[in-house]
């Protein structure tokens, strides 16, 4: 047996971190007392700052762990500028989230400490997921973030809708999880093997085969229900309503950016030979979910339903990025600005998603639109950030929703996808109708909304504002370094 | 062996059948547990002879029984009140249905779909070789950490979920 | 020697009724049985490649494995879910399951 490499550590060093440090909040958190669960969220945070640093560390290193012997090239993960830049983008997403968790749990009373250790396993499942080259660590991750999500999403135990949630998202999920397994039984018969690279390989020579491409088809079917592409969205909304707020911020946040890490590391290095069988089903799914996504929209009165279809859609632009991914000149352009928009999309979200956590009462209240009505007076700061949040999610100016929605417009049109980048764009217009209901709640009506004050929560939503703001400004630099990552993967 | 096969097929499908028919699902669950150990029948035909045992240990051995306890513990649904199939049945079926004769059909066109298995090299120990599979960094050590982690995030989850209220 | 196309056809057989279970079953234990017999579908498939393909490379064996320890994950946390959804509300049946609903 040879012994356990060193380089295969350093490959995975920041997951192994982030694990442990999961286990032992578990254990720590034991010895806190109830009044003082401020600490565990605080070392929770802790964790993913030291997890954030050691990633940052790895920037611009490029390497492979737990390789086959021999045979350099079969490798179970992968470690380039692409993982490091999504695990990054992730952590991030965790550290707003336990930013958005410690007060909310606090005022409904479900202050508990397994709900940051089960966040930390969820991360971890979602960095994984980003440097996984073997599909069976792309399954393992894929349970392994879906896992804790089911279980945070019904994490209100007394409370009916979010055990509801739970329920239906695990459903969907396992369902989900059987299609995307189906298909990787049949990429394995196909191929005779699991490591991406390899299947890549051996698909590249002679005729694609019938049996490969049901495969990637399932695995698209399977990935489809993760990330709530629109015909398999069915139980998505009731889901992200059901759940505790901070967890469907955290969901909509971090589940999208592992799928589209999956969808990369699938479809991106293993089948970018089928792209011919794969783009019109990519372009099919996505022009569905913007469309479906913002017409569902414009109907709902409940606020977090409202932002789930907003969600939704989001997947269906995020997903147009993703079309040209067989195309070697246009694909990392548009990679580098699906990569773009996620973050543009992150920061936004953890925006929005503040806002509303500041005026959820008790008992599911305040979560109304018609809630907001009067906030500028009352709040006009909140009210401010919130328009800025709402103008980022249509694409307005001076916004990261614009910018971010220009390089993906840009990047489909180069790639020739005219009719895409229409559809995108009349679907933008039409999500301003029920994006711009808020705001007019917010400026034109009278009421007395209610809100929460708590420091870190201000602190997130006044950080995401600034940011959505500022790097609308100045985004070359980031869309700069989200380019330079991806192009070494074409 | 072919006469054992069909036996076999037919066990698993007749089973599986009734699992996703039955009204009573401590019937149903039981009758999940004839399909997994038919499964388990094949597994051993396949030389996986390791994978049969775990089938009976962890499939029926765990999975089932946790079935038929969470069946108990939801007590009034046990006896089935209203329709186990939902209206829309004939829907599913027919999709179902289309599934099998599409993946049929799909199958059939491959080129590999009637081979027979590879001869084993002499003195191949399966079970010894999946062990070391398992532990070997150069092989699959990995995912079999990555599967502990997932139990114990599954642990922490499922306690705190079904866990009483205080 | 059985030919690989007779598991191939059992395993898409038995994957189709999980999915007609998933699809057609009111109650939520129910959909759950008909996920597993979905994922013994995939492990018979994963088997038979590992057999008929090359038995000294033992990812089909390794990845049955792990489907067994996923799965036990799982129905843990399914069941654990459903109990928790019978003590709020008194049913398990999906269809009662409509607080939340457009």
């Amino acid at each position: 047996m040879p012994p356990i490499n060193f380089n295969d550590i350093e490959v995975l060093l920041p997951l192994i971190i982030l694990v442990i440090w999961a286990c032992l909040l578990l254990l720590v958190d034991l010895f806190i007392p109830k009044k003082h669960k401020w600490l565990t969220a605080l070392l929770a945070a802790f964790g993913l700052a030291l997890t954030l640093g050691f990633t940052l560390s790895q920037l611009g290193s490029e390497s492979n762990g737990f390789c086959a012997t021999g045979k350099p090239s079969i490798c179970m993960v992968v470690l380039d500028g692409f993982s490091v830049l999504v695990n990054a983008l992730l952590l991030l997403t965790g550290l707003l989230g336990v930013a958005l968790a410690y007060g909310y749990l606090k005022r409904m009373g479900i202050e508990r400490g397994e709900y940051y250790t089960l966040m930390l396993f969820s991360i971890s499942g979602m960095m994984l997921m980003a440097q996984a080259s073997d599909l069976i660590i792309v399954f393992l991750a894929l349970e392994l973030l879906s896992l804790p999500l089911y279980v945070l999403s019904a994490f209100a135990r007394s409370n009916s809708d979010s055990q509801e949630a739970g329920l239906k998202y695990f459903l969907l999920g396992a369902f989900s999880s059987g299609f995307i397994l189906y298909g990787i039984a049949l990429v394995y018969g196909a191929t005779g093997s699991t490591s991406l690279s390899q299947i890549f390989e051996i698909a590249s020579v002679g005729t694609s085969s019938l049996l490969l491409t049901i495969g990637a088809a399932l695995i698209l079917v399977g990935l489809g229900f993760k990330v709530a592409a629109v015909p398999f969205h069915m139980w998505t909304p009731d889901v992200y309503q059901g759940a505790p707020t901070p967890v469907t911020a955290f969901m909509t946040a971090g589940a999208k950016i592992a799928g589209f890490a999956a969808l990369l590391r699938v479809f991106g290095s293993a089948f970018p030979n089928l792209s011919e069988d794969i783009t019109p089903i990519l372009w099919a799914l996505s022009a569905a979910t913007m469309i479906v996504g913002n017409l569902l929209a414009i109907a709902q009165t409940n606020i977090k339903r409202m932002l789930a279809y907003s969600s939704i859609a989001h997947t269906g632009y995020i997903l147009m990025a993703f079309v040209p991914y067989g195309n070697p000149e246009v694909a990392p352009v548009s990679i580098a600005a699906g990569l773009f928009y996620l973050f543009a999309y992150t920061i936004t979200n953890f925006g929005a998603w503040g806002v509303v956590i500041a005026l959820e009462q008790k008992e599911s209240k305040g979560l109304q639109i018609s809630d907001y009505a009067g906030l500028r007076r009352k709040y006009p700061v909140l009210a401010g950030a919130m328009t800025v949040f709402m103008f980022s999610l249509i694409g307005f100016p001076p916004t990261l929703g614009m910018v971010g929605k220009f390089y993906l417009f840009r990047a489909v049109l180069s790639g020739g996808y005219t009719g895409l980048a229409i559809i995108g764009v009349v679907t933008s217009l039409v999500s301003a109708f029920y994006y711009l209901r808020v705001v007019v709640n917010m400026y034109m009506f009278a009421g007395e909304p209610k809100t929460d004050n708590e420091f870190w929560l201000r602190f997130t939503i006044a950080g995401a504002a600034l940011v959505t703001v500022v790097f609308s400004l100045v985004p070359q630099g980031l869309f700069a370094w989200a380019s330079r990552a991806v192009l070494k993967l074409f | 062996m072919t006469i054992l096969f069909l036996i076999i097929a037919i066990v698993i499908l007749a089973s599986a059948v009734m699992v996703v028919t039955t009204r009573n699902l401590v019937h149903a669950a039981l009758w999940l547990i004839v399909s997994l150990f038919g499964v388990a029948v094949l597994f051993a035909m396949l030389n996986a002879g390791f994978l049969a045992v775990v089938q009976v240990v962890v499939y029926i051995g765990a999975i089932a029984i946790l079935f038929i306890f969470a069946v108990m513990l939801t007590r009034r649904e046990m006896r089935g009140h209203g329709k186990p199939l939902n209206n829309n049945w004939w829907i599913s079926a027919l999709l179902s249905l289309l599934t099998f004769g599409g993946l049929a059909m799909l199958l059939s066109n491959w080129d590999g779909f009637s081979q027979t298995p590879a001869d084993f090299p002499s003195d191949f120990d399966g079970v010894a070789e999946l062990g070391n599979a398992l532990i070997d960094p150069n092989q699959f050590v990995l995912p079999f950490e990555v599967a502990s982690i997932l139990l114990v995030a599954a642990l922490v989850g499922a306690v705190y979920i079904a866990s009483n209220r205080k | 020697m059985i030919p690989l196309s007779w598991y191939l056809i059992l395993s898409a057989a038995l994957f189709s009724i999980g999915l007609f279970g998933v699809m057609a079953r009111r109650n939520a234990i129910a959909i759950l049985l008909g996920i597993e017999l979905m994922f013994n579908a995939v492990n018979i498939n994963l088997v038979a490649f590992w057999r008929y393909l090359d038995p000294t490379i033992m990812n089909g064996q390794v990845f049955a494995i792990i489907v067994f320890a996923v799965a036990a994950a799982e129905v843990a946390v399914g069941l654990a879910l459903v109990i928790s959804v019978y003590r709020n509300r008194k049913t398990v049946v999906v269809d009662d399951l409509d607080l939340l609903k457009w």
